[in-house]
């Protein structure tokens, strides 16, 4: 038991987005899209309904013209680290959803999954999405689908899983080589895909890491830090007012 | 024994019980759980290996380094950056990397068709083969040019730069026709300004990445750029160092102008004034680069025209009181004070440059603004060898044999480019595609029998679109060669689909504004999904069946031989390299050594993805009138200047249609990131990026400042009717702002008619609400604004 409340090992996997460098193109939530088999439909505007595991949230200072400014804000999910539980780990009610902690990824089961939205409501991020229709695709793009990642179903909740399956892959990789999988690092498609280099990802844990190191800058913040949920995604920006909106609820 | 209530219960119990201690319902679980996951509607993606395929995007002019996974090697499931491109180090853009929506697009031609009813109708598609299609469009060719009519054959193509513009230049030269148009780029406008102050037709090249002062005018670097690629990467450096200072000339608080150091809010189409202005500053308090100046420019100075007669130079009109800050402040509605801190800052760095058009779309400056920011890089001595302006070098290929012109062709070159035999045509004539459209709308001195369109949209995605559908009329065959079914291939009375981007060998020639030399190949990734063939090897199958001198002029057989030839010869000059890992600086003055042996091994290494590079070339020598750089255009004709000011960069605007009274406000078509409004229509990945202050079920949204809705009584989300000289559509009010008083913003790359339920029939198309405006002196097509009213419905 660590002083978290909860046992860790020694990998703690977390990201650091740099908003100063950060264009809001999205590549980051198409990459997301495409390596992890999201669906779409053709009205992709009512945003309630709408599946983005990184979704972009647009900021703004709220001034007037001139003076006015925008960013643009991706948020996957932040694998909250607080204590024992997550928001979300801890009101399911079926175990659909859980942290695991020898790595701190927050995963989702879907099978296990009963749509109750419960963790829906429970997460402050709003990183949580509920499937409300059958996922379908225009047939030619099924030959698109990713084998590495399973289709969702109507009925159950998804959301970001730091690309879970890279992480996997990267353990298997490490135990066939021979080297310790517990050290296995790997980057998610959305940090792959940034044309800025905005997002870096990494084990937390690791002193050395790129990760590690601009979590501790003295531009970095986390959204609602106030709540304690410990979010493991790091947001970097020097403007006052965009750190300013961190601690407001998000619209 | 009697069987009552309680020994009911007792045996209820007993079972609920029993059962419970079964395996029985845990298996029926179980079972049913896995079995409600597979249902049939549920797909179940093929497994199999994964490997990785290095190509080169060929979607936008950018030419970014990409990489595709495959299962089993023949269906693709990821486009990635190639980490191992030296510009984009693995970074990829939206659009790239949700290229596998158009490889397997619903709305993808597979096989050539044939438009059996009227032009436009759907149902009158059918499919022929491909000797069918091309034994009907070479024998329609072959006629026509036999009739002495070969200037009656047209082509619009791609404003991307590859070898298919060689190819197609080949074929026009020696069929005889000049009416061969590019969609417009606003690299257009870097060549046409290039070739008035260098006389050199080779666009202005930007060296973003050794800036440390970037005053942008109107630049859309973070939403659309020509290469979004480099621009990404040139952010990422600049944020990276941190001693780069952007500063943003723009009337609308864009995303560039948000991310920008400091942004100047001007009035639409007041940019160029902000820089002449700059220039007056500069000029009066002596902060230019005097040495530069006198040994290197023509026209600064009052000069002497070849009649003879004294002119004005630039130093004499730029001091007039008329460019003062406090004069230009009144005009573009900004502080005076903002003007003299700018041209401060601009003048006190030494690596500052003035960047413009680096968008990928229309022109939204007519030559005189540009004119005003070549002069400011003059003021900074920044257009010269190794400095931060420069021209795009071209890139040694292998040359294309001299064309054979035989009579026919010889005779048919003698009639003028449609767009040029106009009453008023241009002095220095550039692209005129707009005005080609023109002339058949409005009469034209001959009609155009077959326009071939390749790689373009113009039916949705040129301004003013009224134009084009007006120009149709005109033209007897229209041939599209889209891979998909877009609104220009549903009015096709021929469609030759090609292979979509990532199936087909394709080429990049240089990446837009960029002051290194750039080439790749892009192989295809996968073989091609359905009966569809390179539009470069129809191009050569339909050279063969014209036969003769033309036939002979294209010598290639396939499209991959001619490429290889263009490759061979690049690798004979042994100039350049092979950039095969990320790391190294493009910009680098430092000579390249050739590090490939032959043009085998050159097309090897570009075929795995590799890309070409060299320095940034030396400055050519000026080939201009009077063999310096000229800021005095002498290039435009003395007859065509009616005042001394008409030569040189000054304050200069298109006048609008329209009145104020009936328009009181104007119209800016924008582009955005989460949009493409270009060849390719947005993928249903992007469709989720679109915000609902954009895009609400089908209705789109326009951008106005909170005060203006305030005075036309729209709030948030009202719907409003948009009037401008040009059309009329209806559309949602998003009150924000981000948007300048009295004028509406509306995004680019909605509201298309054709495609699927993804894309189509959402939103307005911004082009047809937009007034195209030909520029006087080069004659392409600007649109800045358009007159526009907004009114509560």
């Amino acid at each position: 038991m660590s002083e978290k409340g909860h046992a860790q090992s020694g990998v703690r996997f977390g990201m650091v987005i740099d908003l100063d460098k950060c264009s809001g193109c999205g590549a980051c939530s198409v990459a997301c899209q495409a390596e992890n088999n999201i669906s779409f439909r053709p009205d992709e505007s009512e945003k309630l309904r709408s599946i983005t595991w990184m979704e972009i949230y647009q900021l703004t200072n709220g001034k007037d013209y001139p003076d006015f400014r925008q960013a643009f804000l991706p948020r996957p999910c932040m694998h909250c680290d607080s204590p024992h539980h997550s928001p979300c780990t801890f009101v399911c009610p079926v175990n659909a959803t859980t942290r695991d902690e020898n790595n701190g990824i927050v995963t989702h089961i879907y099978p296990r999954c009963i749509g109750c939205r419960y963790c829906m409501v429970a997460c402050p991020y709003h990183a949580r999405d509920f499937n409300w229709w059958d996922p379908s695709w225009p047939k030619p793009m099924e030959s698109m689908l990713s084998p590495e990642v399973s289709t969702r179903m109507r009925g159950v909740v998804e959301k970001c899983t730091f690309c879970h399956h890279r992480m996997l892959k990267a353990r298997s990789k490490a135990y066939v080589d021979g080297s310790d999988p517990n050290k296995a690092t790997y980057t998610t498609a959305c940090a792959d895909a940034c044309p800025t280099k905005a997002i870096t990802f990494g084990n937390l844990q690791d002193e050395k890491s790129e990760v590690a190191k601009l979590s501790k800058d003295p531009r970095a913040f986390r959204i609602l830090a106030k709540l304690q949920t410990e979010p493991k995604v790091y947001y970097l920006s020097k403007q006052d007012w965009i750190k300013k909106l961190s601690d407001n609820a998000l619209k | 024994m009697k069987f009552g209530r309680r020994a009911f219960l007792q045996i209820a119990a007993g079972a609920v019980g029993g059962s419970l201690l079964s395996p029985l319902p845990w298996q029926l679980a179980g079972d049913s759980a896995r079995w409600s996951q597979n249902w049939s509607w549920r797909p179940s993606p093929e497994r199999g290996e994964i490997t990785k395929v290095p190509s080169i995007c060929t979607m936008c002019e950018g030419g970014c380094g990409i990489q595709a996974r495959l299962v089993n090697g023949n269906r693709a499931i990821l486009v990635e950056g190639n980490p191992a491109n030296p510009v984009t180090e693995g970074g990829i853009c939206p659009l790239g990397a949700a290229g596998l929506q158009f490889l397997y697009a619903p709305y993808r031609i597979s096989r050539p068709l044939k438009q059996t009813k009227g032009r436009g109708n759907i149902s009158g598609f059918q499919p022929i083969t491909w000797d069918e299609a091309l034994a009907e469009l070479g024998k329609k060719l072959a006629i026509v040019r036999g009739e002495s009519k070969a200037h009656t054959v047209a082509c619009i193509t791609s404003g991307r730069q590859s070898s298919m513009d060689d190819l197609w230049q080949q074929l026009f030269s020696a069929y005889g026709s000049q009416n061969l148009f590019k969609m417009p780029t606003q690299a257009d406008g870097l060549r046409s300004s290039a070739l008035l102050t260098t006389g050199i037709a080779s666009p202005y090249t930007f060296a973003l990445e050794n800036a440390t002062h970037v005053l942008s005018f109107g630049s859309n670097l973070l939403e659309g750029a020509a290469a979004p690629g480099r621009a990404f990467a040139a952010l990422r450096q600049w944020r990276q160092n941190g001693n780069v200072k952007l500063v943003q000339v723009e009337s609308r608080c864009s995303l560039t102008a948000s991310k920008a150091d400091q942004w100047l809010a001007v009035e639409p189409g007041a940019e160029a004034a902000i820089a002449l202005s700059i220039a007056h500053v500069m000029i009066a308090g002596n902060t230019y680069d005097a040495d530069f100046v006198k040994n290197n420019v023509f026209g600064f100075e009052d000069w002497t025209d070849s009649t003879g007669k004294r002119r004005q130079g630039f130093k004499t009109l730029v001091s007039s009181p008329t460019y003062s800050p406090e004069e230009i402040a009144k005009k573009a509605k900004v502080d005076a004070a903002a003007i003299r801190a700018l041209a401060k800052d601009f003048a006190a760095q030494k690596n500052a440059i003035a960047v413009w058009n680096l968008g990928h779309s229309d022109l939204a400056f007519n030559t005189y603004d540009e004119l005003a920011f070549v002069a400011l890089n003059v003021l900074k001595g920044n257009i010269k060898t190794g400095g931060l302006v420069n021209l795009t070098a071209d890139i040694p290929l292998g040359a294309l044999p001299a064309v054979e012109k035989d009579a026919l062709a010889e005779n048919a070159a003698q009639q003028k480019r449609l767009d040029l035999t106009r009453d008023k045509t241009a002095p220095v004539p550039q692209n005129g595609l707009y005005g080609f459209l023109d002339s058949l709308a409005h009469g034209s001195k001959y009609p155009i029998e077959v326009l071939m369109v390749h790689e373009a949209n113009p039916a949705y995605s040129l301004m003013e679109s009224r134009l084009f559908q007006a120009a149709l009329d005109k033209i007897k065959m229209l041939v599209s060669f889209s891979s998909f079914m877009d609104e220009t291939a549903c009015l096709a009375d021929l469609v030759l689909p090609n292979h979509t981007a990532l199936e087909r060998l394709d080429d990049v020639k240089g990446i837009p504004a960029a002051s290194f030399s750039y080439y790749a190949v892009s192989s295809p990734i996968l073989k091609p999904l359905g009966d569809t063939k390179n539009t470069g090897d129809a191009v050569l199958a339909l050279a063969g069946k014209i036969g003769g001198t033309v036939a002979s002029s294209v010598p290639w057989k396939t499209y991959e031989e001619f490429l290889k030839f263009r490759v061979k010869g690049l690798a004979e000059t042994q100039k350049g390299a092979v950039a095969d890992k990320a790391g190294i600086r493009l910009t680098s003055a430092e000579p390249v050594k050739p590090n490939f042996k032959d043009g085998d091994d050159l097309w090897k290494k570009l075929k795995a993805g590799a890309c070409w590079y060299d320095a940034p070339a030396e400055m050519p020598s000026f080939k201009t009138a009077s063999g310096k750089l000229e800021l005095a255009c002498q290039a435009i004709p003395v007859a065509a200047a009616a005042d001394d000011h008409m030569f040189l960069p000054h304050l200069f605007t298109i006048k609008l249609a329209g009145g104020e009274q009936d328009f009181p406000l104007l119209l800016v078509a924008h582009s955005t990131g989460y949009l493409t409004s270009g060849y390719l229509a947005n993928p249903p990945f992007m469709n989720k990026l679109i915000p609902d202050w954009t895009l609400k079920g089908n209705e789109e949204f326009v951008d106005v400042n909170p005060q203006t809705a305030q005075s036309l009584g729209l709030s948030q989300g009202q719907s409003a009717s948009l009037r401008t000289t040009q059309g009329e559509a209806t559309v949602r009010v998003n009150v924000t702002s981000a948007a300048r008083p009295g004028v509406v913003f509306l995004p680019k790359g909605l509201g298309h008619k054709a495609y699927d339920e993804y894309i189509q029939n959402k939103g307005t198309n911004a082009n047809s609400l937009m007034e195209v405006l030909l520029d006087p002196v080069s004659g392409m097509g600007t649109v800045w604004a358009t007159r526009a009213q907004l009114r509560r419905v």
